[in-house]
């Protein structure tokens, strides 16, 4: 007679499978950013050193800043650990609580947000914000209520983007030598201009299939379309990321775009096809608003979360002074997170019936009154709110 | 999403182990060991210890609601009343039978004479009488079902076998399809059904194939297949597919009656040779079996000569980092003891390694919602049930959970989330007290 180990059903597990696991998942969205890497690594020095404008070493500094962002958030959690925990000091331990943190996310999202030309304290502030005091202090990786990347990045917008514009701001070497750009970023000049005019918001910046590929200015790796469409359908296939979520959110913002170009008189296509491919929609859908934390759980609560989200980004955008709407609206979304996933929880375990009618009520209640308010507001007073709207940038 | 089905996944089958190995027949173990347990309630014992019993002859009786006859498997002497391993988990008394190896009959076990005259009452009173009990897991009595006011029109057998390594079932019907059908057939007359169906998965092939070839004898059976999802094996899935229509707490609402394969082809034993519920197919297998086999034998056998018979243990098999699991891998129970004991619903043994790691934190990635076939949402159950929030755990509806383990199966960071659930379960249950 054997004595055997004890254990709960199921006892056939997916993540003990080969490339199954959170490991893995984690892996996955890395691979997952790289395209987007590469291609702020070709916009902002390959292309600008093949046009003879920047030096060898030179070409090789966005890499290298978005290297640095990555891995000095995970320094800064090693650190973090060294100090707070005696037993992970330790090496083995240590490197076993990096493994399962995962700190080197947050620092190359954040990495990609910003412009070109940031201060390389001004990122590693950043990084402190993001990890330290976004996710470590609140317990670790899984219990952040904020997104960190995002968080390190409000902080950066709100309090240093000043520092940014004197040593550079958004546009690298080539763009600045292009005298037809108005305002920073293409939703800036938006703002600028005040009209939906094709030729004062599309033109300056080629056309909008430039806007697709994303030769824009912009922040270093927000501004790709297509090679995040690339990520996109990796990150789906390795089921990391749910496939509906960002086609709802682009969709979203899209359908509410238009109705707003239509209340304004401008009901061509162009104009909702590029509100999505400006600001860095794109890039909140496949690395943001997916990411699994900070969001609700269920798939119900997703499906809502985001389309609180699509309205919000296009209250901040066109009726709010922050013109690019994604990151705000996702960090202010984030405290809505556990509510919306705990009604939707109740409405999907009753499914759609009498006991949640109250649940239903209040979170679609909600968000019809704030798409109807954004959608009118922008629609009927735009021309009114825009000039008392002082000049954003970024995302 | 507003119209939401039950719904499932695909998940590996890990049935080739022994899906080829036909049933083997072991018939005579030295000693039985017939609990004194079945589903819920404790049995009363009408045999005194030094008695002689034949096989088939009642030896215990259920009493109360569900109450029935538990018979001897083998013929011989009882020699004691021991504390043995169950499946639940726990340790029962058990009535302990030493094999004469005469394999004396009891009187009542002859053919049926005349069984197209036979009612729906008589039938019933067989099924009480013989103790038939679910054979695919649950061990709720069968005659209960049968005695529903409502009106029957269809029965549905159960051939899905859904959860992985288990190929008893499959086995069995291979060797028995001619008893299947017959006691589909029986079981149709017993509920005044007009229609059969036999559902099974797609891949069988081989359970089409010789069901069709007996088909043209048989009214009123249809085959049905069901997709290699899991959990096809539950009552609602089945029903929702085969009839369209779903219900809330039992079947007979929508007037069905569902059945296992396995207590169909014993059924068709009862009515026609009056032979109680004594044997069952069992599936010894696992990584850490040499060769896993199927076998069809006494209620009450001991697992470990089964086992033994298998080859026992792969060589380094190292017990502690090993699961003796008794029932299927995503619902069954781990045994800490390997001296199981065969009853009427272990219908596996597995015995499986595991790995030792260390598992990160929930990231929150939600696919054990996403794939919840009853549509709960096990994180937000889990931490209602951390907040012991019983109010909020009732509007979560957690009572509907079926603990199929497919939460568990996907999480990525290997959380005991199914746990949490029927944890949170019995809370409730606890609270509302």
């Amino acid at each position: 007679m054997a004595r055997f180990a004890g254990g709960k059903a199921p006892f056939l597990r997916l993540s003990d499978q080969k490339n199954q696991g959170t490991n893995v998942m984690m892996r996955d969205f890395m691979i997952g950013l790289l395209p987007v890497i590469l291609f702020a690594w070709y916009k902002n020095g390959i292309l600008v050193y093949s046009q003879g404008n920047i030096n060898f070493l030179e070409m090789l500094w966005p890499l290298f800043f978005i290297l640095i962002g990555g891995f000095s958030s995970m320094i800064m959690e090693a650190i973090f650990f060294y100090i707070t925990d005696k037993e992970a000091r330790k090496p083995k331990l240590l490197m076993k609580k990096l493994s399962t943190s995962y700190g080197i996310i947050p620092g190359l999202i954040l990495a990609l947000m910003l412009p070109l030309y940031t201060p390389i304290w001004v990122l590693l502030f950043g990084c402190f914000v993001a990890n330290i005091i976004g996710k470590m202090i609140f317990g670790g990786f899984g219990y952040n209520i904020f997104n960190p990347a995002l968080l390190g990045y409000a902080a950066i917008k709100f309090g240093l983007m000043g520092v940014i514009n004197t040593a550079g701001g958004y546009f690298n070497v080539s763009e600045l030598l292009i005298d037809s750009y108005a305002g920073a970023t293409p939703l800036a000049t938006l703002q600028v201009t005040q009209s939906l005019a094709y030729n004062t918001i599309v033109a300056p910046f080629g056309n909008l299939w430039d806007f697709f590929i994303g030769l824009t200015p912009g922040g270093m790796g927000e501004t790709g379309f297509l090679v995040m469409i690339f990520s996109y359908i990796w990150l789906s296939a390795r089921k990391v990321i749910r496939w509906q979520t960002p086609l709802l959110f682009v969709g979203a913002v899209f359908g509410l775009s238009w109705l707003v170009g239509v209340l304004n008189g401008q009901a061509e296509i162009w104009f909702p096809t590029y509100s999505i491919l400006t600001g860095g929609v794109m890039f909140g859908a496949v690395f943001m608003i997916t990411e699994p934390v900070t969001t609700p759980k269920n798939p119900l609560g997703k499906t809502v979360f985001v389309l609180f989200l699509a309205v919000l980004t296009v209250l901040f955008r066109f009726v709010g002074n922050l013109p690019e709407g994604v990151g705000t609206s996702i960090i202010v979304m984030n405290i809505f997170a556990l509510p919306i996933d705990k009604y939707t929880a109740i409405i999907r375990a009753h499914r759609w019936k009498k006991p949640a009618i109250m649940q239903i009520c209040i979170l679609f209640g909600i968000l019809l009154v704030i798409a109807v308010y954004a959608v009118l507001k922008a629609g009927s007073l735009y021309s009114l709110i825009l000039p008392l709207l002082t000049i954003g940038g970024g995302f | 999403m507003i119209f939401q089905k039950t719904k499932g996944i695909q998940i590996d089958g890990y049935k080739e182990m022994c899906k080829n190995s036909p049933l083997n027949e072991y018939f005579n173990p030295e000693f039985v060991y017939i609990h004194l347990l079945q589903g819920n309630s404790l049995l009363k014992q009408i045999v005194e210890v030094g008695e002689s019993v034949k096989v088939g002859q009642t030896i215990a009786l259920r009493e109360g609601f569900g109450a029935m006859n538990i018979h001897a498997s083998i013929s011989g002497t009882i020699t004691a009343v021991k504390k043995v391993w169950h499946s639940s988990g726990k340790m029962v008394n058990a009535l302990e039978i030493k094999n004469d190896f005469k394999n004396i009959l009891d009187e009542s076990i002859k053919p049926s004479k005349d069984i197209d005259s036979l009612t729906k009452e008589d039938l019933i009173e067989m099924m009480k009488n013989a103790g038939l009990s679910g054979l695919g897991g649950a061990g709720f009595p069968t005659y209960v079902k049968y005695q529903t006011k409502e009106d029957i029109d269809t029965v549905i057998i159960n051939a899905v076998e859904c959860e992985p390594y288990i190929t008893c079932d499959y086995q069995f019907i291979l060797t028995y399809p001619e008893k299947l059908l017959k006691g589909l057939t029986y079981f149709m007359k017993a509920a005044g059904a007009k229609k059969g169906v036999i559902a099974y998965k797609n891949y069988n092939v081989k359970i089409k194939k010789v069901l069709q070839e007996l088909l043209p004898k048989y009214d009123n059976i249809e085959l049905f297949e069901m997709n290699d999802v899991y959990p096809a094996g539950w009552e609602k899935y089945i029903i929702e597919r085969v009839t369209g229509k779903t219900y809330q707490n039992l079947p007979s609402e929508v007037g069905v009656i569902e059945n296992n394969s396995t207590t169909a082809i014993i059924f068709s034993d009862i009515v026609e040779h009056n032979i109680p519920l004594v044997s069952r197919p069992v599936t010894i297998t696992g990584e850490g079996i040499n060769n896993p086999m199927n076998f069809y034998c006494p209620i009450g056998t001991k697992v470990s000569e089964l086992v033994e018979k298998c080859g026992g243990y792969v060589d380094g098999l190292n017990p502690k980092t090993a699961n003796y699991i008794a029932g299927g891998p995503m619902t069954g129970r781990a045994i800490f003891i390997d001296d199981l004991i065969v009853n009427d619903t272990l219908g596996s043994v597995i015995i499986k390694p595991f790995k030792e790691e260390l598992h990160p934190e929930c990231l929150g990635c939600g696919k054990c919602a996403e794939v919840c076939p009853v549509y709960l949402t096990p994180t937000e159950i889990r931490d209602a049930f951390k907040n012991k929030d019983l109010d909020l755990i009732n509007q979560l509806n957690t009572t509907k959970c079926i603990q199929c383990g497919l939460c568990s199966y996907v999480c990525p960071s290997h959380i005991e989330i199914t746990d949490f659930v029927i944890r949170a379960k019995e809370l409730l249950r606890k609270g509302a007290k």
